[in-house]
């Protein structure tokens, strides 16, 4: 253990810079850690269940906009072990809807500042986002996009295939395909971020400002008295708190259950792929609905891939092979030229979907059990403007007007969100 | 590919099939409630246990059947007719 | 022009050598001209012509040469003509190949020795977390400069696709890896009767016998030989298994099988193999050490210097150190020795041990921990082995760390119907392998219900010292170039689990996947953490697949679905353009769909409407049935009458609509939409088979056993007046809203009914799906003086949007509950049940929803595209065209669209931004009808 050859830590917290990593460099400094070890209290304000990009964001904006730091994360894995490290980190606010749109469009604009605002480059790339369309009624649903993204002074527009192909110069925009190209929508400001850097990022912000994460300690039951949560019961002990905020994604059905909730949430796998990296030539997100496929290079030269989720409700997180062909030969369809590259990992995630494709945030029936749950496959996005929303929420005790429409309360009232009109206009 | 057996067909693969979703029983339209009602559109109990479910064989018999499955393994362990066909066999054995 | 170029690194026969030296090859490599032999790899031929160094590695540009001489080394991926990272230490040598490196930045030769210590330091792992965070605006310049630094070959925009294929595999066992416990598995597997498929990865059967000694070799020769006799064993070589899935679904990757498509060869082949059990017989792959210079050409495994020597028959060195822990590494310096390379052994069973490599291209020096320096141009290590388990972690097992024999084991988790054999399982001499193999092929074969079981024996753990590490720091990861000084440093900052290592280091995620790294990674941590138990570091899990497979095998050859009409010929001689609606591929139009759209109006077209959906409904109960499903009443239906009718889903959201017409006493027929016929069909069988079984109704999809017609326009009488027989056409024998089964053209058992989508008169002819071309060409025939021509898809999407007929999911969404479908005076509340009727009851008492009316732009020339927006203000959306054209009948632009329902009422003037942002008044009309909205024409 002696032989390690590191050196004297610097102190905490470190300010991350090209200059510090020249300092560090040069002096062989350690670096301090990125967010701290605690022990758990035996109670705090808010108990956030979840540490991925929800969870700890909901933190990083309680601590930030609202000084509340009596905090604690928990996690049973891992930081951003569970959807926020699986999904293919796609952000965009081409949404249909114009709350949809301005709610992810104030996503997008966090997640524009968020390197500065947090101190860890999260490596957004605004590449440029393409959704395909190869029929008439899905280059009609396009249209739909992009006059609301217009009207929201969102850039969006329609595009041909000519545009497509210069864009995209992979792409197989011939007339002849099974599937051809009719259009896309073409999104300038749509990109990727690295999801770990963005969990990772919101940990040490929360972590500075004085949160608790603790990673290791799962959720086991939660005490309520005349429906009012009172505690939570951990592997590492009892909680009390007044405050719990479901930020999970997957298990999400089996936290509410801890309260005696039941939604409309239906739990399915998600999966993902990368190739071996090959010399970058694909510089946006080409996203196909009719041949369920989203692809995109990272800036290691991997394809990162995604497709539709898995046909029918599970908890495993076990990949398939149907998956993996169905996505190739799709991938195929689209840039034929990319055959000889190989596949090198697939994993999966859960996602806990909802009928009308929105979330369901906001108050419950039981007070103080608050969720930020039903991301299905499009969380990841929306992690900033969520855990801004839902830190105002738990602050101020007002549900904000940008969340307002994604609350439980929709479902037995009839007030699904239009999301679901885009989703079921053909494909 | 996990198999799922078909009370018809035996086992074959899950892609020759479509997952319906948890079994429910329908409320009588001339009493419910719109709570009622849509608690039976939409809520889920969405267990991580064995559940029973309804599966349709769509590219076999075209029949549909209840299967218990469990949602962490995908371990089939029963398949059998839908509830009302069995009531069916049931009156009209008695 | 270049010159052949050859050195003296060819040894004399060996052995076991597999490559034929009467047959040499040519080969070009890094622009220059090469020879090798068949049997050869490109790395081997590479090393006999003097090559060390294969690629520059991914973050500090360190040259890098052979390390394991295998599939998985991470140093030699190679371009191959158009195909990137083949993996040149496996990927045996063609005639004119050519091969180029990939990550050669500054140049393959170029030595950067003292400049990459200094990017060391600075390039610390997840340093780009660290930095270009400001200026922001700066960011896009920095990651196209990152961008460069991408490993891996190159693709080109217009490759070709290459040929790939699929097959599958039924059989009792399947056993991955086919050395000698692999083999021996096979053959008592198909000795109890069972059908086997025996998979390896490397080109011949033997796995490590083939680089041995004699007595290894005499082994390999009897074992191959038991192996050929049994027939029921298929031998799949240069193949790998690389995923095991739920119920033993087991994808095997076939590479350059050697069978051709068309003329074609295949690069590779996917196997989907169900299996009763598998057996895994992966054995055991060497693990790199961890000590400074570990990376230097000239460092290579122990395994590795016996496949170049023994197979290959290269001298891969001069001078050598070889720093063995066990039998192997003591063997492979016996071979160096006999080939008369020079050999100091270091023997960490004495607790020798060596300190650090040091060399620029080639390894020069060694420091040993005594801190003696001996000068040699290969570094042999031989520390131990990872076990290959990432098969039976994809069956659920977690592999246990076991100290004293320094390596894996798998546990007793295992699924039932997968099988451990040979060196996974424990160590032995090949005849301990082969009968624990041979135990294990029984054991499975049982379980596939083949004989019976066969306990294993046991196989010992020998002991072995535990080295992972030297008191140096090294490389880990040579795919990530990531350092255990990166793993300490990670795991201080507080990234200290094996899976946020693994993310903010990259350790394990390049190509090699781990194979070499993760036992070392593992150990890193548990050094970082001060723990000795490997097993509280756990280790990531192994995902599928275990080697990576290309996407045309994954892809394979398409099989989507494709459906045309019977009259599909007959369209492309008349130059339709093809339309894709779902599975099916229809005209769109003939070349002028406003003409088409006269001509119909003026006198008789004809389209082919064969993707409707059809049901044909047998039975007493139907018009329970119809009722239940159709938002519309259907008791009384008489027969020979059609009617037309909504469906709603259970939440109200208008889903279908189509006509059913009543044939006889018990027999109707149903039409959906085309793309709704799948969905309408589960739909009703979901009615009968779980709510309503007691009901006496059978339902036949028959879409395609009809070929589906409509004719036309005011002449369409006149024209089936001189092919149909057996009915009386006149308007009150045969009125509209009527069906009457005929025979047309002479073909009998044909159904026509008079409906109006495109609001002429009109015929919908149902021709039993053999004789539809026939029926076509005969109305094509016989209206020739009529001037009837084709009409396509788009010509009546025009002729039904001046009807005002909505198209659903097109001017309807996943939200349009019935009455804002303007289906009103069709929805019967008063029915005792119908699906989605409690919705739409509730929904009968409200007034907020949005409705679908008929609009007209006040400037007739404006034709809004679909889904622009109606506004009012800047930016408040209260409505949207669904539907739009320009009405060839009416000389002026249409539209079908929703709004607010406060703007609903007929003569509003609402306002319309285009997608330019120009803003057009549309006028609300009467109804949704812009033609002939009494259907005074449908009625003739």
């Amino acid at each position: 253990m002696s032989t390690n050859g590191l050196g004297r830590r610097t102190k905490y917290p470190a300010k991350y810079s090209a200059f510090s990593l020249i300092k560090h460099g040069l002096t062989k400094a350690d670096w301090p850690q990125a967010w701290r070890k605690h022990e758990l209290k035996s109670s705090y304000d808010v108990v956030i269940v979840g540490a991925g990009v929800h969870g700890l964001a909901t933190a990083y904006y309680l601590a930030t906009n609202h000084g509340i730091t009596n905090v604690a994360i928990l996690d049973k894995g891992y930081v951003g072990g569970g959807g926020s490290g699986r999904n293919t980190a796609i952000v965009r606010s081409n949404y249909l809807t114009p709350e949809g749109v301005r709610f992810y469009d104030r996503s997008v604009k966090l997640y524009e500042g968020l390197a500065a605002d947090l101190n860890f480059n999260i490596m957004f790339g605004q590449m440029g986002h393409l959704t395909l369309a190869h029929n008439d009624s899905s280059l009609r649903t396009m249209r739909w996009r992009a006059e609301v993204n217009k009207l929201e002074g969102i850039d969006s527009e329609v595009i041909g295939p000519d545009d497509i192909k210069k864009l995209v110069p992979y792409m197989d925009t011939s007339e002849n395909t099974r599937y051809p190209i009719l259009g896309a929508l073409y999104h300038p400001p749509g990109g990727t971020v690295r999801h770990d850097a963005v969990n990772w990022g919101y940990a040490r912000g929360a972590d500075v400002r004085g949160c608790e994460i603790h990673q290791q300690t799962e959720v086991q039951s939660i005490e309520t008295v005349d429906d009012r949560v009172v505690a939570v019961d951990t592997s590492r002990g009892r909680i009390a708190t007044s405050t719990v905020v479901n930020c999970t994604a997957g298990w999400a059905s089996l936290i509410n259950a801890m309260v005696g909730l039941k939604m409309p949430l239906v739990t399915h796998p998600l999966q993902a792929a990368v190739t071996e990296p090959v010399k970058k030539f694909l510089n946006a997100v080409v996203v196909s609905g009719s041949l369920h496929v989203y692809v995109s290079q990272t800036d290691r030269g991997e394809l990162v891939f995604g497709a539709s989720t898995d046909p029918y409700p599970s908890y495993s997180m076990r990949g398939s092979l149907a998956f993996t062909e169905e996505l190739a030969g799709h991938v195929l369809e689209l840039m034929p030229g990319i055959a000889k590259m190989r596949l090198l990992r697939q994993w999966a995630g859960l996602c806990d979907m909802t009928p009308d494709f929105s979330p369901i945030m906001g108050i419950t029936p039981v007070k103080g059990f608050l969720v930020d749950v039903g991301w299905g496959t499009y969380g990841f996005k929306a992690g900033p403007v969520s855990g801004e929303s839902m830190a105002q929420l738990v602050a101020t005790g007002i549900t904000p007007e940008n969340i307002a429409s994604f609350d439980l309360a929709r479902f037995p009232e009839g007030r699904l969100v239009g999301e679901k009109g885009a989703a079921a206009v053909g494909h | 590919m996990i198999q799922v057996p078909c009370p018809w067909c035996g086992p074959r693969n899950s892609m020759e099939f479509r997952a319906v979703g948890e079994s429910k029983s329908r409320p009588d339209v001339s009493t419910t409630t719109p709570e009622q009602w849509r608690h039976y559109l939409y809520t889920k109990s969405n267990l991580a246990d064995w559940v029973t479910e309804t599966w349709y064989h769509r590219a076999g018999c075209r029949r549909y059947f209840a299967v218990e499955r469990h949602t962490v393994t995908n371990d089939i362990r029963e398949s059998r007719l839908p509830a009302a066909q069995l009531r069916r066999q049931s009156d009209s054995g008695s | 022009m270049s010159t052949a170029v050859t050195t003296g690194r060819r040894l004399a026969p060996q052995a076991g050598e597999v490559i034929d030296r009467r047959a040499p090859l040519s080969f070009r490599w890094d622009g220059k001209t090469y020879t090798g032999f068949v049997g050869d790899t490109i790395v081997s031929a590479l090393v006999a012509s003097g090559v060390d160094v294969f690629s520059r590695s991914f973050k500090y540009k360190r040259p890098r040469g052979v390390l394991s001489a295998t599939f998985h080394d991470p140093g030699c991926t190679v371009q191959v003509g158009d195909e990137p990272n083949v993996r040149a230490a496996h990927r045996r040598l063609a005639a004119g190949m050519e091969v180029s490196p990939e990550n050669v930045w500054p140049s393959l030769k170029f030595d950067v020795g003292a400049a990459n210590q200094l990017l060391g330091r600075f390039l610390s792992s997840g340093f780009y977390y660290k930095t270009f965070i400001k200026p922001q605006r700066l960011w896009p310049a920095y990651q196209q400069i990152l961008g460069r630094f991408a490993a891996g070959g190159v693709t080109a925009a217009d490759a070709e696709h290459g040929y790939f294929d699929k097959r599958y595999i039924h059989v009792d066992v399947c056993v991955a890896g086919g050395g000698p416990a692999g083999m021996a598995a096979a053959v008592a597997a198909a000795e109890s009767g069972a059908s086997v498929l025996l998979v390896d990865e490397e080109y011949e059967l033997g796995g490590h016998l083939r680089y041995g000694g004699d007595a290894d070799l005499a082994a390999l020769a009897e074992l191959r030989a038991e192996v050929a006799v049994h027939e029921s064993i298929e031998v799949m070589t240069n193949a790998a298994v690389t995923g095991r899935y739920d119920m033993n679904w087991i994808a095997v990757v076939q590479r350059q099988p050697g069978i051709s498509v068309q003329g074609h060869a295949i690069h590779e082949r996917l196997c989907k193999v169900r299996a009763g059990s598998l057996v895994v017989a992966a054995g055991l792959i060497e693990r790199p050490y961890v000590f400074a210079g570990n990376d230097l050409p000239g460092v290579m495994l122990s395994t590795a210097v016996r496949r170049l020597v023994n197979l290959h028959a290269v001298r891969p060195g001069d001078n050598a150190v070889v720093f063995t822990a066990n039998a192997d590494g003591d063997a492979c310096a016996q071979d160096l020795r006999r080939i008369g390379v020079g050999v100091t052994v270091v023997d960490a069973r004495t607790d020798a041990n060596i300190r650090r490599a040091e060399g620029g291209k080639r390894v020069k020096t060694v420091e040993l921990a005594d801190g003696r320096r001996v000068d040699c141009d290969l570094l042999v290590t031989a520390v131990g082995w990872t076990a290959a388990t990432p098969l039976l972690n994809m069956a659920g097992d977690r592999p246990q760390y076991d100290a004293t024999a320094a390596r894996f084991f798998p546990t007793d988790r295992l699924a039932a119907n997968v099988v451990v054999a040979g060196a996974l399982a424990g160590d032995g001499s090949t005849s301990e392998l082969v009968a624990h193999g041979a135990a294990a092929g029984a054991t499975a074969a049982a379980r596939a219900g083949h004989g019976s079981e066969v306990p294993a024996p046991a196989l010992a753990r020998v002991p072995h010292p535990e080295l992972y590490r030297s008191t140096t720091h090294g490389i880990v990861d040579f795919s990530e170039d990531v350092s255990s000084k990166d793993m300490f440093s990670a795991k201080k900052e507080g990234y200290d689990s094996i899976e946020l290592v693994k993310r903010y280091t990259t350790v394990t995620m390049g190509p090699s996947q781990g194979k070499l790294e993760s036992a070392n990674a593992v150990a890193i941590m548990a050094e970082a953490h001060g723990v000795s138990d490997f097993n509280e570091i756990g280790t990531t899990v192994w995902r599928p697949p275990y080697v990576p497979i290309t996407l045309g095998a994954l892809g394979g050859r398409g099989f989507e679905n494709t459906r045309f009409s019977p009259m599909q010929p007959w369209h492309e001689q008349h130059n339709a353009k093809p339309l894709v609606a779902g599975d099916w591929i229809r005209p769109e139009h003939y070349g002028d769909p406003a003409a088409e759209v006269a001509n119909v109006r003026r006198s008789v077209g004809i389209i082919d409407v064969t993707p409707l959906g059809k049901l044909d409904l047998r039975g007493p109960d139907v018009p329970k049935l119809l009722n239940l499903l159709y938002v519309n009443k259907w008791s009384r239906l008489p027969i020979g009458a059609v009617r037309y009718g909504v469906m709603c889903a259970e939440d109200g959201v208008v889903m279908d609509d189509g006509v059913t017409g009543r044939l006889g006493e018990n027999h109707y027929i149903m039409t959906t939409t085309s793309s709704g016929a799948a969905t309408v069909w589960e739909w009703t069988e979901n009615w009968l088979q779980t709510e309503h079984p007691d009901w006496q109704i059978h339902v036949t999809p028959v879409t395609t056993g009809y070929a589906s017609m409509n004719v036309a326009g005011p002449k369409s009488r006149e024209l089936l007046g001189r092919v149909v027989s057996g009915v009386d056409l006149a308007n009150d024998a045969f009125p509209y809203m009527h069906v009457r089964t005929a025979t047309v053209a002479d073909i009998a058992g044909c159904f026509m009914w008079r409906i109006g989508f495109t609001g002429e008169l009109s015929y919908e002819i149902h021709v039993p799906a053999a004789y539809g071309l026939h029926v076509w060409e005969a109305l094509f025939d016989a209206g020739f003086d009529l001037g009837v021509v084709p009409f396509g898809v788009e010509a009546q999407r025009i002729m039904r949007l001046e009807k005002g007929h909505f198209i659903v999911a097109q001017d309807t969404d996943g939200l349009t509950l019935g009455f804002g479908a303007d289906l009103g005076w069709c929805i019967k509340l008063d029915k005792d049940d119908f699906a989605g009727k409690p919705e739409l009851v509730w929904q009968s008492r409200r007034d907020d929803y949005q409705r679908l009316v008929g609009m007209q732009p006040v400037d007739p020339t404006i034709v809004p595209a679909e889904a622009s927006q109606i506004v009012e203000g800047t930016k408040k959306i209260v409505g949207r065209v669904t539907s739009s054209r320009m009405s060839p009948t009416l000389g002026r632009s249409i539209c079908l669209g929703f709004v607010e329902p406060r703007l609903a009422t007929p003569g509003t003037i609402v306002t319309c931004q285009l997608p330019d942002r120009r803003r057009v008044p549309l006028k609300v009309i009467e109804g949704l009808a812009h033609f002939d909205p009494d259907g005074a024409r449908m009625r003739i």
